[in-house]
């Protein structure tokens, strides 16, 4: 293995000849941005996690055939990017969880009714109607107070 | 490969004004899509500048981002929520895909058969009068407003008696119940004959065969039984005599026509422009580039006829930019599964595609009643019974309810492993609001309904697919491709895919 970094910031990388270890700081990509990165190289690598200690994750990844220190280091320079993606969807879907809630809600919960449109006009009518006295603007069919 | 391959910076992210969006490289662009299947394709540097909330008011993406709900700002939440439930409308209704397998015979033993097929004595696999007579009870007892009933095999014709019966009662008990009543058989065209050519058309049984190419083609992948008679003579003529029948009606041979199958093997790699004109010259208006499934016969026959997934999706560019050069001078000719989703990417609705949805259709939109009157999810489901895995079995048309099929285990666990909502790749893929999940393929192929996304061929096609026609559309200057796209999106009734009502409208009874 070597010792040389091949990624910095944040990461530790050591090639083998068909393996590369990773060690990731939690506080940087979390667990399930590191899984979700990892999940999408299940096709061309083994994969293998671990924590060695609190808040470090290793990763190694193994690829399933014959490789060269070329396609090596290409395989963990897109790793490296993967877990930038993840991070920032990640981020996407933290910050707009309660709006992608609330709009599932209104999707499948909602009865299908009068849009919004529809509602603020009728409840326009009825306030103009709850503030005449004399009822003028009601229909004469209709039962009049008092 | 699912990997992005795009740099960025998640600290740059802009929480506050920007929306939700999921993103992917479409060539040397971006595209970023919603919940809504609202999608936009992006330069780089634009993609760069609106995940940093760096688009402004005054730039001319703003408004398109907005309307399409990218950007929080007035964005409108009714009507995104609108959006989504007019796509998912499908959910509020039971199956309308009821496949009847009405008996294991064939006179063919095709290179690649999924159906788990008998020889033509093996009458003991033709479905009984009494199962038929069940299994139309049992599908009026579900509350779907369309019925679509399928017959298939085995070769279905070689017990017409059932189908003749299915369709009478079936008709019959539509009188009182006044549901949109759908018929459709797939067949081999072999055993047909001019009087069961003229009952099916009077009783509007739309046809569809299966058609693999050019006579060397089909003839290869599929023989008779214990006979080197070429079969594909049968079924050009027969498709020629029923196109004509159609016409000598009055009916219009847009919508009357009979239908084509084809499976890709390798005799197709090379021949994707000769299948195309094939079809053309029988008057079909669509065409499906299936690939095979390495499932039943095709196991065996793998070294012979199989494929890596990478040279089934060459073949599938080719031939679909050919059928877009035929589109353009004038001939309309439909690549279906391209149809599915671009049905998803350039308009307000789903085609209800039971093979290819989130949940999947198996169970939720479709069910099959075999030979013997056994309920499964589908007909893939069927085909693992005969392998001895019963696990897709949800009951009997002579004992169970639609109250316990419908609330069967097996469903619940297929609708949970082909929520892409929820699965680990999709979630974050930009091809998740116009792909699906095919939890029985994972299930074939794994050993396992969830599989896994990177080495799954079905995502790899469906992947594909998409890529290719996002690709089209982000280099389509003067939208000359996405108009000819728009043509596919019209929807017909066909086999496997029936329009459901418009939102809104209720089921019967």
């Amino acid at each position: 293995m070597s010792d040389e970094p091949l990624i910095p910031n944040g990461l530790s990388t050591e090639l083998g000849a068909r393996s590369i270890r990773f060690e990731v700081g939690e506080d940087i990509y979390p667990l399930d941005v590191i899984q979700g990165a990892a999940y999408l190289f299940v096709d061309r690598a083994y994969l293998f996690l671990d924590r060695p200690r609190d808040g470090r994750v290793t990763v190694v990844l193994k690829t399933r055939g014959p490789t060269d220190p070329e396609a090596l280091e290409a395989l963990a320079g897109e790793f490296a990017n993967e877990l930038l993606n993840q991070a920032l969807r990640k981020n996407i879907g933290e910050s707009n969880a309660r709006i992608r809630e609330f709009v599932m809600a209104r999707a499948f919960f909602a009865a299908d009714g009068p849009s919004t449109i529809d509602r603020l006009l009728a409840q326009l009518d009825e306030e103009e109607l709850a503030e005449a006295p004399l009822d003028i603007a009601v229909p004469w069919q209709e039962p009049r107070n008092g | 490969m699912l990997t992005t391959a795009i740099t960025v910076d998640p600290r740059a992210y802009d929480r506050e004004r920007v929306g939700f969006f999921r993103y992917g490289r479409v060539a040397d662009k971006v595209l970023i899509t919603n919940e809504a299947s609202e999608h936009l394709i992006l330069t780089e540097p634009q993609f760069q500048a609106f995940y940093r909330g760096k688009i402004n008011e005054g730039d001319p993406l703003y408004p398109e981002l907005q309307r399409r709900g990218f950007v929080r700002e007035g964005v409108d939440l009714d009507g995104l929520a609108g959006r989504i439930r007019r796509k998912k409308a499908f959910l509020k209704h039971a199956p309308h895909l009821h496949v009847f397998i009405v008996t294991l015979r064939c006179n063919q033993a095709c290179k690649y058969c999924h159906a788990s097929r008998a020889d033509m004595d093996a009458v003991d696999t033709d479905m009984s009068v009494e199962n038929a007579k069940k299994a139309v009870d049992f599908i009026f007892s579900t509350p779907a407003p369309v019925l679509n009933i399928e017959f298939q095999g085995g070769e279905p014709t070689a017990n017409f008696p059932v189908i003749q019966f299915v369709v009478d009662y079936a008709r019959e008990k539509n009188r009182y119940e006044e549901r949109e009543l759908i018929f459709s058989m797939v067949t081999n065209m072999t055993l047909m004959t001019e009087e069961r050519m003229n009952w099916l058309i009077d009783r509007g049984v739309m046809v569809c065969t299966s058609l693999d190419g050019p006579a060397d083609v089909h003839d290869q992948n599929r023989p008779f039984t214990g006979s080197k008679t070429a079969v594909f003579d049968h079924v050009v003529s027969w498709m020629d005599r029923f196109n004509a029948a159609y016409v000598a009606r009055g009916l219009d041979p847009d919508f009357f026509h009979v239908d084509a199958l084809m499976t890709t093997t390798r005799a197709s790699l090379t021949r994707g422009r000769d299948i195309v004109d094939l079809y053309l010259s029988r008057g079909l208006r669509s065409i499906h580039l299936r690939p095979l499934n390495p499932f039943g016969f095709a196991v065996n026959t793998w070294k012979q006829i199989g494929y890596t997934m990478e040279e089934f999706l060459q073949f599938y560019r080719d031939t679909a930019a050919y059928i877009l050069e035929k589109n353009r001078g004038g001939t309309f000719l439909q690549e279906r599964m391209a149809s599915v989703f671009l049905t998803r990417m350039l308009t307000p609705d789903d085609p209800n595609y039971t093979d290819c949805r989130s949940p999947v259709g198996s169970g939720m939109a479709t069910l099959a009643y075999n030979y013997d009157g056994g309920i499964y999810t589908c007909d893939e489901g069927r085909m693992a019974a005969h392998m001895g895995n019963e696990t897709f079995r949800l009951g009997h048309v002579a004992q169970s309810t639609w109250d316990e099929v419908r609330a069967h285990p097996t469903i619940r666990a297929l609708a949970v492993a082909s929520i892409n909502d929820a699965l680990p790749a999709c979630v974050g893929c930009a091809y998740k609001p116009s792909c699906g999940i095919q939890p029985l393929h994972n299930y074939m192929f794994d050993g396992d309904l969830f599989g896994q996304r990177p080495r799954s061929r079905k995502c790899q096609e469906f992947h594909g697919v998409q890529t290719w026609l996002y690709e089209r559309l982000a280099a389509d200057a003067d939208g000359s491709d996405e108009r000819i796209f728009r043509r596919w999106t019209i929807q017909r009734s066909r086999p496997g895919t029936v329009p459901y009502p418009p939102v809104g409208a209720e089921a019967s009874p």
